[in-house]
């Protein structure tokens, strides 16, 4: 395995959260693993990965829910490992909201000034821009239990900023929305974080979700974090072998590299940082897909499904193995038929990435 | 958002001693519960352990305290050599049991009506099981003295079509307090079963008679072994409560109908035989143990569906 | 199926529900009998009634042992109750939440003595109190039953805590609440549906109970059920049902409560 990804060189302003070396175990499993990770003033930062990677534990760890076992994380540059949950400046937006249910809109989000023995003119002056901010001011006195499910996300968001939290931390807060409005949050609520100019965590397992909402996004896999990086780099240049598998689709092939160059299976080659044995990854929208046998990678189309605009073949090589080809799809239907024997070739070599072997 | 008014820190208002509260409100240490713990092991389990250590012991009582106490164990002899204890212990152990399968077999036809019913089918079997339970059993008990009496409304109501010329002694006989004993408790196994009832999934119904089952094939392959964990509770609770109950053997049995609630209570209030009612009271704690721990392994054996995967 | 199990089928259905249908009107006939014989203008009990009077209903309140029979049992169900709410909404709190190994004891031990027959603790509680020199009184009578009964308090307060969101105490902690204030104002109040139908329930037993009463009662603060023992074996007039007609209102009362807080089908758990 490779080191953990250090993540402090990109930075030019001071993190407003620096989590460093962060540990968690529970009993003999290692949930977190050496866990590093700094968020610049209004960075969006996803902690994406399949469930059981440790994003969500990281999250708590932040929150103060649980204490880590080694490691430090710091807010504005103050350790916050011994503070009391109650008094971390961090607001937690949770997956299933945990909306006060016997609490109205307004008093769900004046709670937390009510803690801090706020004037009640003041709390409420607050809580009325708070509301206002999400689009909310006429449900204040409605409950949580008589609001649709983005309503309540909104409140939310409105109960944790109005206590103008340093870091905002979003665990997979849509999880329980259906999927056509999810869309739609997701942009509205990265356009009020922005607008707002607020430093924010968000958890999920999403991949979607993780390129639309991040500045920077942090693959984790068993407790580790395996590339942080904006999300174009993570999607063109995946660091490892698992972050390609797990953001978009892709085709594995093993190869052997030599003298800085590598051989990709339609015959062309490709630049390459490793020698020896080393397993390639092709995009299926790197690849081209025609009638005919005329170049040494062949197959036969064995199914495919119109996505939108684009096809996805899958073709079963002679090699052995099925390879996904993403193509326009074709005016009038005059797609590639089943059965049909193809020819594929890489379009860019240069976009072929190159990782240990498998 | 910046305001006119700053934001106060957080944490400001708590005081010193919050901490220490704090602490001890949270409930994740045990302290919350050391008042209750205290006061059940003063008032539960130290007088069991005392009931255990004078039914084997000879007794002074003078104006209601025990003066002195010396160890023997003539009253355990004596009470299980006594063929009294043994027939009332057998006597409350039969009606107990029948008790138990009357109510089995009225309360369950009710819990799969409240499984196939309505809303308000299932609301009327709710509240007409509950209010009972929040009704005096001396009330519920008297309320069969009326019926069963001997100018009540069994009685009138033979006399009146003609089937009998004078009045049945139904009163102070053993069926009297069987039929008496099985209404009153009959909520009692209701209740749980209802529970279980709540909680199945009608799907499999519908699967069971989409595979060709008849409305009774369904009722006896799928609801029924899928309530046995209801018809365990059920049947423990009313055979505790009917093995154990004084109100209506008192009533409805007669001066001279004894059950081991009703011999325990002669023993200790009216004779002053105080090792005499411990042991009775020890042989029924023990017989009732046996039989509950009899009805759990039963309600296992047919729940073994509910165990998890074996490693 | 062939029509003649279709026929079978439909009888066996029609038979099981006939059996429900007696059963749900046997467990109402008998305390509406009850309601019928306390207007009766007879002065023994016999049915059906051959007038209508509330005289009876004035009796009960004009025999001084009857309404102080009422009043003993009022005091040992409120006290019951309260000892309940003190002793049982914290223990639940623990049972639910500790953090330390014998949680699932300590539940269990709050309910062993609901699971011991009534008489038997009662005889239990006589004896040890006999011990070392406590009599029987009403304070004996309330603090017995309230050990009695401690288990639905705690029962019904942890279902209610179990199903809760622990998202809800998280966020309040978060939105800077402490301990102390996250219980006051977000655990309790969302537990009070739970308190309140377990208050109902343990004052019911309080005011009702007659297996643990019999044996730790006071000799001169005889409460209700003690009373109406030695009142039903001693008369047959319908006195006793006009007591009975108020218990079975007291009890319509109880049950409104219970429905309107934690609603009906709630009440197995």
């Amino acid at each position: 395995m490779h080191e953990p990804v250090d993540a402090n060189a990109d930075l030019l302003t001071p993190p407003v959260l620096s989590i460093g070396g962060v540990t968690k175990r529970f009993g003999p499993l290692t949930v977190l693993d050496r866990c590093s990770l700094d968020v610049a003033e209004g960075e969006i930062v996803t902690l994406l990965g399949p469930s059981g990677c440790g994003k969500t534990t990281l999250l708590r760890c932040i929150a103060g829910f649980w204490a880590p076992d080694a490691g430090t994380i710091t807010i504005d540059g103050a350790d916050t490992v011994r503070v009391p949950v109650n008094r971390r400046p961090v607001g937690v937006v949770f997956q299933s909201y945990a909306l006060f249910p016997h609490l109205t809109v307004a008093k769900n989000v004046a709670y937390g000034l009510r803690m801090r023995g706020m004037a009640k003119a003041d709390i409420a002056a607050r809580v009325a821009r708070a509301l206002e901010t999400v689009a909310l001011s006429d449900f204040a006195g409605r409950y949580p239990a008589q609001l649709s499910g983005g309503q309540q996300q909104r409140v939310a968001i409105a109960r944790v900023l109005v206590l103008e939290p340093r870091v905002l931390l979003l665990d997979e807060p849509f999880n329980a929305l259906d999927a056509k409005l999810r869309g739609a949050m997701q942009v509205d609520l990265r356009q009020l974080i922005k607008r707002l100019g607020i430093t924010a965590i968000f958890v999920t397992h999403d991949q979607e979700e993780a390129l639309t909402m991040s500045d920077r996004i942090a693959v984790m896999r068993a407790g580790r974090i395996e590339q942080l990086a904006p999300p174009e780099e993570i999607f063109d240049h995946p660091a490892t072998a698992y972050v390609a598998d797990f953001i978009g689709s892709s085709n594995f092939w093993q190869s052997h590299a030599e003298g800085g160059r590598v051989n990709l299976p339609d015959g062309q080659s490709a630049p390459s940082h490793r020698a020896g044995d080393v397993t390639i990854m092709v995009r299926p929208h790197n690849l081209a897909i025609r009638p005919g046998e005329d170049g040494p990678l062949k197959g036969a189309v064995g199914f495919q499904r119109n996505i939108g605009a684009l096809v996805e073949y899958h073709v079963a090589t002679d090699g052995g193995g099925t390879v996904r080809v993403m193509a326009m799809r074709q005016e009038r239907g005059r797609s590639i038929a089943d059965g049909t024997r193809v020819t594929l070739s890489i379009l860019d070599p240069n976009l072929c990435a190159v990782y240990e072997p498998q | 958002m910046s305001s006119a008014t700053a934001l106060p820190p957080r944490g400001m208002l708590r005081i010193a001693t919050d901490a220490t509260l704090d602490k001890l409100l949270s409930g994740r240490g045990i302290w919350p519960a050391v008042p209750a713990i205290v006061v059940l092991a003063a008032v539960a389990v130290i007088p069991f352990g005392i009931l255990l250590s004078l039914g084997f012991s000879d007794i002074a009582v003078e104006r209601g305290a025990i003066i002195s106490q010396t160890f023997t164990l003539d009253y355990v002899r004596t009470a299980l050599a006594d063929p009294l204890t043994f027939t009332v212990f057998q006597r409350s152990m039969v009606l107990a049991l029948s008790t138990m399968l009357l109510c089995l077999f009225f309360g369950y036809p009710v819990a799969y009506l409240f499984l196939i019913g309505g809303p308000w089918v299932r609301r009327l079997i709710l509240v007409l099981t509950i209010a009972p339970l929040l009704t005096s059993g001396i009330v519920r008990t008297y309320a069969w003295l009326v019926i069963l009496g001997g100018r009540g409304l069994v009685n009138n109501t033979l006399i009146e079509i003609g089937l009998i010329e004078r009045p049945l002694r139904i009163i102070n006989t053993h069926w009297a307090v069987l039929i008496g004993m099985a209404q009153i408790h009959l909520p009692v196994m209701i209740l749980p079963l209802i529970a279980v009832m709540s909680r199945h999934d009608r799907r499999l119904d519908e699967a069971s008679a989409n595979l060709g089952a008849s409305r009774l094939g369904t009722l006896v392959n799928v609801i029924l072994p899928l309530s046995v964990p209801g018809i365990g509770t059920g049947a423990a609770l009313v055979f505790t409560i009917s093995y154990t109950t004084f109100v209506v053997p008192q009533l409805l049995g007669g001066g001279n109908y004894l059950n081991a609630a009703t011999m325990i209570y002669e023993q200790v209030v009216y004779s002053l035989e105080w090792s005499k009612g411990s042991v009775s009271s020890m042989i029924l704690m023990a017989t009732c143990l046996v039989v509950l721990v009899f009805i759990a392994l039963i309600t296992n054996h047919f729940t073994r569906w509910t165990k998890g995967r074996e490693a | 199926m062939t029509p003649r199990r279709q026929l079978a089928d439909t009888l066996a259905i029609g038979a099981i529900l006939a059996v429900a249908v007696v059963a749900l009107i046997l467990l109402v006939a008998p305390s509406i009998v009850v309601v019928i014989i306390s207007f009766d203008t007879r002065a023994y009990v016999s049915f059906p009634p051959v007038g209508f009077t509330l005289d009876w209903y004035a009796k009960v309140f004009e025999e001084t042992a009857l309404v102080e029979a009422m009043l003993n049992s009022l005091q040992v169900g409120i006290t019951v109750t309260g000892l309940c709410i003190l002793l049982g909404v914290p223990t639940a709190l623990v049972c639910v939440r500790g953090r330390f190994p014998g949680t699932t004891a300590l539940s269990v031990f709050v309910l062993v003595p609901h699971m011991v027959p009534g008489i038997v603790l009662g005889v239990a509680v006589l004896f040890a109190g006999a011990l070392v020199g406590v009599g029987p009184s009403i304070y004996l009578q309330s603090l017995s039953i309230a050990v009695f009964v401690l288990a639905v308090m705690v029962r019904t307060v942890m279902s209610r805590l179990q199903r809760l969101d622990p998202a809800l105490e998280e966020a309040s902690a978060n939105l800077g609440a402490s301990p102390f204030q996250t219980l006051a104002t977000v655990t309790f109040p969302l537990l009070l549906p739970a308190i309140l139908a377990g208050a109902v329930f343990t004052f019911v037993e309080g005011f009702d109970n007659l297996s643990v009463a019999i044996f730790t009662h006071g000799f001169r603060d005889r409460p209700l059920p003690v009373e109406l023992l030695a009142l039903v074996q001693t008369t047959n007039t319908p006195l006793v049902a006009a007591v009975s007609g108020v218990q079975i209102v007291l009890a319509i009362v109880a049950l409104v409560i219970v429905a309107a807080t934690i609603g009906l089908d709630r009440v197995n758990e």
